[in-house]
């Protein structure tokens, strides 16, 4: 003990500076964050730096590190537009991406919502186990489900139709935007309801002036989650598509390995246009979908 | 004239009933509280006024309607939630004004109403704040104003200060006081603190397990408690209960010691009869230290356990029978722990219960 | 009888609102998989649509008992999932814990962890398929530039090393399910406990086993039971990666049901296999969902 020197500050020693552990400690973790980070971007930033790079320079051996030209031949030709074109229709694989996405999301939430309030409202026989069998079947894997739904589809001439695929994507995103909207509802204090009903409204008039104003914001997350599912699935679309009228992006990509060598830079393109329509939803949502998830969680 | 009447009410959720069958008659411009313990079905019934829980059984009445089947938004009554439950996205004079503009009020209407309330409750300066910029008093002043401007039949209170502070409670119950003063309505007004009943209420309901144990006026309840549980519930410190046996035309405790009954029971009283012997703290003070002289007492000697002084009184703990009581002393004086006094007890305004049904034998 | 008509009617409306839900759930998911049940009993086959007629019993299943092939694929698939569950709990538990820490720019870091999450996993497989490309992919050229290896590492042509890819991939896309929500549940921590067991003597690391991690163990069974619903995402990024190859050496489940559905076109086989894929999807799903509700029962009073 009385070996430890006890620290004397004179006038001309300067302020002890942090030991040396702590700052160790504080360069490690900055170290870590910063590795973290290269790794979650730089394989996505490497795709979209890609995109706008000619294949020449991708294919360069040696690599080329500093891009020397920067292009939008890449997008150009897979639109269709300028003299050398691919012969791939993404214009029509995005605006049936688009139709689908859209309206399945729109009638998955105008269902979730009814449901997610049910859940989140009244108290009714067998709650548990609905919401538990909702998930289940949200469980079913895409490939999986995608066998019978081809035998069955295929008899109601739903293959190679957006419809078949809407239909398909609507129970795909019902489950979880009941479990998303069921969250956000339970945030809302029910007095707020009972409050309105005794100020004259009806139980109706209630949640479209109360209630659904306040859980606009987590709807609206729901609805961009389930946006994206749609717009990023792969397995089914891959089987009940076939042709322009119906095939999505995710599964248009792969049109681009079906030949005999892969336009990488035609790739990374289309990559690009799927990829940023999605990143701009998700951080306009984040904040909300973070809440609704944890909240219908735990909270009972 | 609204006054509301409440015949036979039955609550029940699958096989579990919470209300047993209540009947009250609320007068017109009457301020009734229902005060009960949690769980005793006070809220439950309030609800059911309202129209946000379906009754089970029973009748209830507004007026001159059998609202049973109505939903709340026809009973014309209005309603200060425990969490006050503002309409966050609306601004204190759209809170105030949607009652009003759900009924399809026109706009000059509206804003004269929704002024004439903000008047009262002094909320003028506030009219353009969200509830989140509000302190807990100002939301529950927004609240009790959309309660009034609607003008309702009656106003319907659950729990409303029990989320303020204790300063701001005292305050707040002041004004609801006030307000039932100026706007005379009727009004139900659900707490489970006793003290808000006993200034709030022209007449006290006391509810427990989904009955109803005694209607009075204040003060008949805190006078006249009809069994041990009202007089354990209302009053603070609660009334001593000494359980004991009448012997010989006295009342014989668990040590032995003898108190007589009191003059106006003695006839009700019979031989070998198990009672609880029921005396408030202010009923057990040291000679010359009580509030003011009764012609009906009796003194007996009592070791100080523990004395908390409250500056013009003293709480004492002390002990009668080996069981635990509290008393009161009035006057500036300290007393010591382990100090022997000689206490009076005003056996006037004592009480016996019987001990089997708890039930006091002043209305057997 | 009027009252009783109205609690019957109040009790009705939660049904009535859950209607749709539970119709579509019915015809899409509930009765395909019936009849996908019956067709796995069936010696289906798509190019000979008569062949549904053959009832078979139970062969198929008998079959893939017996199938040695079929049992390593499914060993495989639940080593792989193994492997990335934990890998993909303990990366998002310790990401977590980072930016909890970090102090400056946490809000940036924490949108750009959600990202990941909302990649397409084609578009992961793709991405990962062009980085790991042993000819022109980023990994290679990096790995060479810096003299760490003088010919190309075939990542997606050696058998373990394209397993190994591909469970990278998969880690890359779905840490941050874990990540996230593992963050909203240290931020949801009440300070109280924390600042009790450090009063009591608890040192940081029995603070983090004893108080944090009890703590944040439910929003890690969302985490779970989110993933457990979609496992078999893996699908794209194989089918993109590897198509299951070299060999078969990454072959998953779910590509070898596609492949012997669509590929050998035999129906019957393949829903066999789909129904056992799908029960272990169900059964992992439930059991998260289950130790989700335990956790919450267990925090009881935290509201």
């Amino acid at each position: 003990m009385s070996r430890t020197a006890i620290p004397v500050r004179t006038a001309d020693r300067p302020l002890p500076r942090p030991p040396l552990k702590k700052r160790a400690q504080a360069f490690g973790l900055w170290l870590l964050t910063f590795l973290l980070m290269v790794i979650m971007c730089v394989p996505g930033l490497w795709v979209v730096l890609s995109a706008f790079r000619p294949n020449r320079e991708i294919l360069a051996k040696p690599p080329i590190w500093v891009p020397e030209t920067l292009t939008l031949n890449n997008f150009a030709k897979i639109f269709g537009i300028g003299q050398d074109q691919v012969a791939i229709p993404v214009l029509a694989y995005f605006s049936n991406s688009l139709i689908i996405a859209l309206t399945s999301t729109v009638i998955a939430l105008i269902i979730g919502m009814s449901g997610g309030y049910a859940f989140a409202r009244y108290r009714f026989r067998f709650k548990g186990g609905i919401f538990l069998g909702l998930m289940l079947f949200r469980a079913v894997p895409g490939i999986a489900l995608s066998l019978p739904i081809f035998m069955v589809w295929s008899r109601l001439g739903l293959i190679d139709a957006k419809l078949g695929l809407i239909i398909v994507y609507i129970s795909l995103n019902v489950p979880f935007t009941i479990w998303l909207i069921d969250g956000f509802f339970r945030q809302i204090p029910m007095s707020l309801s009972e409050a309105a009903q005794v100020d004259g409204c009806t139980r109706w008039q209630a949640f479209w002036k109360i209630e659904f104003p306040l859980a606009r914001s987590g709807i609206a997350a729901a609805g961009v989650f389930a946006f994206l599912t749609s717009w990023n699935e792969y397995a089914l679309a891959s089987q009940l598509t076939r042709s322009t009228d119906s095939k999505t992006l995710p599964v248009g990509l792969m049109d681009f390995t079906a030949q005999f060598t892969i336009d990488w830079a035609g790739m990374c393109a289309m990559a690009v246009i799927i990829i940023v329509p999605a990143l701009i939803m998700t951080f306009l949502v984040q904040k909300h979908l973070i809440a609704g998830l944890t909240f219908g969680g735990v909270k009972g | 004239m609204a006054g509301i009447s409440i015949r036979a009410v039955e609550k029940a959720y699958g096989a579990v009933r919470v209300v047993h069958g209540i009947d009250l008659e609320i007068a017109h411009e009457e301020f009734v509280v229902l005060v009960g313990p949690s769980g005793c079905g006070k809220s439950t019934t309030l609800r059911m006024i309202a129209g946000l829980e379906d009754i089970s059984g029973g009748d209830v009445w507004i007026g001159q309607t059998r609202v049973n089947d109505l939903p709340p938004r026809k009973r014309n009554i209005s309603m200060v939630f425990q969490n006050y439950a503002l309409y966050p996205h609306m601004n204190v004079r759209d809170n105030l004004g949607f009652g009003l503009r759900i009924a399809g009020q026109s706009p000059q209407v509206v804003t004269e109403r929704v002024n004439e309330a903000a008047g009262i409750l002094g909320l003028s300066e506030l009219l353009d704040r969200t509830p989140a910029e509000l302190s807990g008093g100002q939301r529950q002043r927004v609240a009790m104003g959309r309660a009034i401007v609607r003008h309702p039949d009656a106003f319907l209170f659950d729990e409303p200060l029990s989320n303020l502070d204790a300063k701001l409670r005292g305050q707040m119950r002041a004004e609801i006081k006030k307000l039932h003063q100026k706007v005379r309505t009727t009004v139900v007004y659900v707490t489970h603190d006793q003290v808000e009943a006993m200034t709030l209420a022209d007449r006290i309901v006391v509810m427990r397990d989904g009955h109803i144990e005694q209607v009075g006026t204040p003060m008949q309840v805190f006078n006249h408690p009809v069994n041990t549980f009202v007089a354990t519930f209302i009053g603070s410190p609660p009334m001593n209960l000494l359980p004991a046996v009448i012997h010989e035309g006295q009342v014989l405790l668990r040590d032995g010691s003898l108190v007589p009954v009191p003059a106006r029971l003695r006839a009700k009283t019979h031989e070998g009869q198990d009672v609880v012997l029921g005396i408030r703290p202010d009923d057990i003070c040291p000679v010359g230290h009580g509030l003011g002289e009764t012609d009906e007492g009796t003194d007996i000697a009592l070791t100080v356990d523990l004395a908390e002084p409250l500056g013009m009184e003293s709480l004492i703990y002390t002990s009668i029978a080996g069981q635990e009581v509290q008393a009161k002393l009035y006057g500036p004086r300290i007393v010591q722990a382990s100090e022997t006094l000689s206490f009076r007890l005003a056996l006037d305004r004592a009480h016996l219960f019987d001990a089997a049904t708890t039930r006091s034998l002043d209305v057997l | 009888m009027i009252a009783f008509l109205r609690t019957r009617r109040t009790a009705l409306i939660p049904l009535l609102l859950l209607s749709p839900a539970l119709l579509t759930m019915l015809f899409v998911v509930a009765l395909p998989l019936g009849f996908s049940f019956y067709t796995s009993l069936t010696a289906y086959r798509l190019v000979r649509p008569e062949t549904i007629e053959i009832f078979v019993g139970l062969r198929n299943y008998i079959r893939l008992l017996e199938d040695w092939e079929f049992w390593r694929v499914f060993g495989r698939t639940i080593l792989f999932l193994a492997i990335a569950l934990n890998v993909e709990f303990l990366l998002g538990l310790g990401i977590a814990l980072l930016i909890a820490k970090i102090t400056w720019g946490q809000r940036t870091l924490r949108t750009i962890m959600m990202f990941p999450m909302m990649f397409s996993p084609i578009l992961v497989g793709f991405q990962f398929k062009f980085i790991f490309n042993d000819n022109i992919g980023i990994l290679n050229n990096a790995l060479q530039s810096l003299g760490l290896t003088d010919r190309a590492i075939p990542w997606l042509v050696d058998g373990r090393l394209a397993m190994f890819s591909i469970i990278f991939a998969e880690v890359w896309m779905s840490t941050s399910v874990f990540a996230i929500l593992l963050l909203a549940g240290l931020f949801a921590m009440p300070r109280d406990p924390l600042e009790a067991a450090k009063v009591d003597g608890c040192n940081s690391w029995q603070v983090f086993r004893h108080i944090t991690l009890p703590f944040i163990m439910p929003f890690a069974f969302i985490a779970m039971t989110i993933r457990s619903l979609d496992v078999a995402r893996a699908y794209d990024i194989v089918h993109v990666m590897t198509g299951g190859g070299p060999a078969g050496r990454t072959e998953l489940l779910w590509t070898l049901i596609a492949r012997t559905g669509y590929m050998d076109a035999r129906m019957g086989q393949a829903n066999a296999m789909a129904y056992l894929s799908t029960l272990l999807s169900i059964a992992f799903t439930w059991y998260f969902y289950t130790k989700l509700m335990q956790a919450r029962r267990y925090m009881g009073g935290v509201q």
